[in-house]
């Protein structure tokens, strides 16, 4: 609980908010740009609409923010070369869950305040039909147990490398991926991390070629994918953790 | 009671053995000077006795304690160190640098303006470490050493990139620590002259093998005054020298041979003169520390 305090702590200044901030305002404007465009017709879809788009730009928005959030706690430290005073007071396993401790709250905070913002835009919007307060609260929870995935990767590389570019590399190629593993058959979207964003999306879409028609539902996620997410993540975990507390400072 | 001890303490790196065999005895209440030339395994034995460096072989007791992953956290609790460069968070001030030490050591608060103040750094704990100088980041990563008090400080090249003035104040404070707060004091460095300034017990490392381990009396003992003596012919003079119980040894065409009185060397010339034999020189020499460091290390004295 006290190497978590301090974490949060030793970000003082390092502009996380900001961070947040922004990946607030480019999924608000994405999907402000998105709506817009959409007729009456679209629109009557609503909440469905809404949530499929949503983990769509989950996808794009979310690895490299991940990334980013991932490098700005772990990057002061080989800064400042801080390892060699941490590792003479904490254990190194100590630290690392720590730091994987502080990406889960600011991960949750930043989805649940996502999650906030686009109920009241829904709201706004006058959808149809009832608030799918359940469905949303679902999302939510893929969403930050993606991004925890995600996470525990970025760590693990930013941990690795004191050169952020690494990391940061790896978060842009994920937000590519993640986007045009959508269009990748479920198979081989399975093994694209970044890909779970969609594979476990909660509205399917279903697109006519004869009428041109498109038509969403409801779906849920496959049990297969979430325990193949929490064995990606316990892979990342495990790799990641290993290799951090073997390191010699 | 040594404060540390090790016992054949290796370190292997690819097939490099980096620390070879090194038995190290540190008195407590010393400060003990750990010498050796730039890649001698100095910093690699430091961060082995901290716990930051796994050894390849050999053991580590700091504190009468054996160290290994069970207690390393708990003995550390009583040991601040300053390896390499000083760590700090750039972003952050020194004080709020200082609260984070503060906090992992579970110590007083107060600690943190007593130590600004040992280090001559409260004036600027508000403003952020990424605008300090080197000398007061300097200052800063021992004050963090000395936060909790501890009863062994481990320096490694404390005075790097510090100016003339920063280096004089840095020794000043170092030699005062033992006396002030009872403390043991390590402190590697390159040079022989800094040591010679601040320690009262030195080891001396060369290529990962210790070379000397003593008193700084026991080293300034090897610099000891001698006689050169250059006949013209040395093999006979040296016969005469023993013949006369006076040890000598050749060196360089000189016989080197201990200081005598005054009268002894009268009487021994004239010996010398009555078989025949021409004195070229009789000098008195001294051999510097600086000879001393570079026999046992086969450098030259600041590396």
């Amino acid at each position: 609980m006290k190497l978590l305090k301090l974490e949060f702590y030793k970000c003082r200044r390092r502009k996380i908010v900001l961070v947040c901030a922004a990946v607030l305002a480019v999924e608000l404007i994405w999907m402000e740009a998105f709506f817009t465009r959409q007729d009456t017709e679209d629109l009557k879809w609503g909440w469905m609409l809404l949530l499929y788009n949503l983990a769509m730009v989950d996808a794009i928005v979310l690895p490299i923010s991940v990334a980013a959030l991932a490098s700005r706690n772990c990057e002061l430290e080989h800064k400042g070369n801080t390892w060699k005073l941490l590792e003479t007071m904490a254990r190194p396993r100590q630290l690392y869950v720590a730091k994987l401790a502080w990406g889960t709250l600011v991960l949750a905070a930043l989805l649940i305040i996502r999650s906030g913002i686009f109920l009241a835009v829904g709201i706004m919007q006058g959808f149809q039909g009832g608030i799918p307060w359940g469905r949303f609260g679902l999302f939510t929870l893929i969403s930050w147990a993606v991004s925890m995935m995600v996470y525990t990767l970025q760590q693990g590389l930013s941990l690795r490398f004191s050169n952020q570019a690494a990391a940061l590399v790896c978060g842009i190629a994920g937000s590519f991926l993640g986007v045009l593993s959508m269009l990748f058959p479920p198979a081989l979207t399975r093994c694209v991390p970044w890909g779970y964003y969609g594979l476990l999306a909660l509205v399917g879409m279903d697109w006519d070629a004869a009428t041109r028609v498109t038509a969403f539902h409801w779906q849920w996620p496959e049990p297969a994918d979430l325990i193949l997410l929490l064995l990606w993540a316990a892979g990342f975990l495990i790799v990641g953790r290993t290799l951090f507390v073997r390191k010699e400072v | 009671m040594n404060i540390i001890e090790t016992h054949d303490l290796c370190k292997q790196y690819g097939n490099a053995l980096r620390v070879a065999h090194l038995d190290l005895d540190v008195p407590e209440g010393s400060v003990y000077g750990f010498l050796g030339p730039n890649g001698a395994g100095k910093s690699t034995t430091l961060k082995m006795i901290l716990g930051l460096v796994r050894p390849s072989a050999g053991s580590i007791r700091v504190l009468g304690k054996k160290m290994d992953g069970g207690n390393r956290l708990s003995v550390l609790q009583q040991v601040g160190s300053l390896i390499e460069s000083p760590s700090y968070y750039g972003h952050l001030t020194g004080e709020e640098n200082l609260r984070i030490v503060q906090t992992l050591r579970g110590v007083s608060e107060r600690n943190i303006r007593e130590v600004l103040q040992i280090v001559r750094l409260d004036g600027q704990r508000g403003k952020r470490v990424a605008c300090y100088s080197l000398g007061m980041k300097q200052r800063l990563g021992l004050a963090a050493a000395l936060l909790g008090y501890p009863k062994l400080l481990i320096l490694d090249e404390p005075t790097n990139g510090l100016d003339p003035a920063g280096i004089q104040e840095m020794r000043e404070l170092i030699c005062s620590l033992p006396e002030r707060f009872g403390m043991t004091v390590v402190v590697s460095s390159h040079l022989l002259s800094e040591i010679d300034q601040m320690a009262n017990h030195v080891a001396i490392i060369r290529e990962g093998e210790l070379v000397f381990q003593d008193t700084l009396e026991a080293l300034h003992g090897r610099s000891r005054h001698h006689l050169a003596l250059r006949t013209t012919n040395n093999a006979m003079a040296g016969a005469i020298l023993h013949e006369n119980s006076l040890p000598c040894q050749e060196e360089d065409g000189y016989l080197i041979l201990p200081i005598l009185s005054d009268e002894l060397a009268a009487q021994f010339t004239r010996l010398l003169a009555e078989r025949r034999l021409g004195v070229i020189r009789l000098e008195e020499r001294q051999k510097s520390l600086e000879s001393i460091f570079l026999e046992l290390t086969g450098k030259a004295a600041s590396l």
